[in-house]
């Protein structure tokens, strides 16, 4: 019915109670967000909790938003800031951080992958999506941050060191220690397969 | 990797702001040097493979709407209020821009046509006058079905005013008939009853008459008798 499109006219139509509006608004980031999540918790159920706590926080605070900023930008702070929380409060809980699970020698499992390129024997998409799953929660949470802004993000060195409150240099460096931990990680399960 | 300018080599390479000649000096360092060469491609590979990542779909949710509802409870009915309250300027903003744009929708075969503005002349022409004989055809058809219906109902109605004037008629004339088998059975009795007084009377007359002869007969036989009797 409506023909709102952008992200501010949204915002200040769902703020007026048009819950069309704010329907609007979540459905054009809750794929990135889900996703978001899914790559930092490794796992569906902690990002649908992730996902759901950022757009509580989003509902929350929709009238601190003054437009500064791009509201995608706002909402991947929220998300960033939540996702940190939330691995805090899980490493508190149950003394363990987003992870996978670890077998008898404390190794991550991560998924087999076939090392032929055939079309037909290749990776389906849930796969590829597991096993990266898997390999990114070999990192710390500060190195999977990075990989996830650099990578999926595409933010530059300046902005990820503004979000995580580092000097660009460190982000700099924790990026290529997590790509180098990352190859590692590669490698080992290339040899186990 | 025995290399000791890798990781730092490595991590000016990605940096986002790599000047030409720093990115010229990693080249040629890469074109001499295996090991940073090997490093190098290995995390290509990496980024390469973590890029693979393809977006799942998110299960469903209820998208916070029903918190939205609960504290936003009179909105939708404001919304639909807000829906009914410009629908009529928008059908009319429609309309406008329909008479501006020389809108027109016609009908063919093989569907409907929706055209702005006008044609060029000689498609117009016989546009026009196509429609105009259409317009003739319709117009003669609806005029014929017109004239059908009138006729139907003028001789509907004529059959109703005869009808009805020839039910006065006869209402009348029955009145009449009846009126005047009244007056002659009236007359009739009449009459009868005059003329029965006259039989009586006549009767009267003749049995009085009759009477009086009698006597005088009486009177002559006694009359006769008596001279008779006396000699």
């Amino acid at each position: 019915m409506s023909f709102i499109d952008d992200d501010e006219a949204l915002i200040a139509t769902a703020l007026n109670g048009s819950s069309y509006a704010w329907e609007k608004l979540v459905k054009r980031y809750e794929g990135r967000i889900y996703n978001y999540g899914l790559r930092l918790t490794g796992n569906a159920t902690d990002a649908m909790d992730l996902m759901q706590e950022v757009f509580l926080g989003v509902y929350r605070n929709l009238h601190r938003f003054r437009g500064d900023a791009k509201f995608s930008s706002w909402i991947f702070r929220i998300a960033h800031n939540k996702a940190i929380d939330m691995n805090r409060r899980r490493a508190l809980i149950q003394g363990r951080t987003f992870s996978i699970e670890d077998d008898e020698n404390g190794e991550y499992l991560v998924p087999e992958q076939t090392t032929d390129n055939e079309p037909d024997t290749q990776l389906s998409k849930g796969q590829q999506n597991e096993e990266i799953q898997c390999m990114l929660q070999k990192l710390p949470m500060e190195q999977r941050l990075i990989v996830e802004l650099k990578i999926y993000q595409s933010q530059t060195f300046e902005e990820i060191s503004k979000m995580q409150e580092i000097s660009e240099n460190t982000a700099k460096t924790r990026f290529y220690a997590a790509l180098k931990k990352l190859k590692v990680v590669m490698e080992e399960s290339h040899v186990l397969s | 990797m025995s290399c000791p300018r890798t990781q730092h080599l490595l991590i000016e390479y990605f940096s986002d702001d790599l000047s030409k000649v720093t990115q010229t000096e990693i080249e040629k360092h890469l074109l001499t040097c295996d090991d940073c060469t090997a490093e190098l491609e290995s995390i290509q590979n990496t980024q390469s493979r973590l890029r693979q990542w393809q977006d799942d779909r998110v299960p469903h949710w209820d998208r916070g709407k029903t918190l939205f509802r609960q504290e936003h409870p009179g909105n939708e009915q404001q919304r639909r209020n807000w829906f009914w309250q410009w629908l009529p300027s928008a059908a009319s903003f429609a309309m406008l821009c329909m008479l501006i744009f020389n809108t027109s929708i016609s009908r063919s075969e093989s569907g409907f046509t929706v055209s702005f503005g006008t044609a060029d002349d000689a498609f117009d022409k016989n546009h026009l006058e196509l429609r105009l004989a259409q317009f003739g055809e319709l117009q003669q058809l609806e005029q014929n079905q017109m004239l059908q219906d009138f006729l139907a109902r003028m001789d509907e109605r004529q059959d109703g005013n005869n009808l009805r004037l020839m039910q006065a008629v006869f209402d009348q004339t029955k009145q009449t008939t009846a009126e005047s088998f009244d007056q002659m059975y009236s007359y009739f009795e009449q009459r009868r009853q005059l003329d029965l007084e006259n039989v009586q009377v006549s009767y009267q007359q003749l049995v009085d008459s009759d009477f009086e002869t009698l006597m005088s007969m009486q009177q002559l036989a006694n009359y006769v008798r008596y001279p008779g009797d006396a000699r």
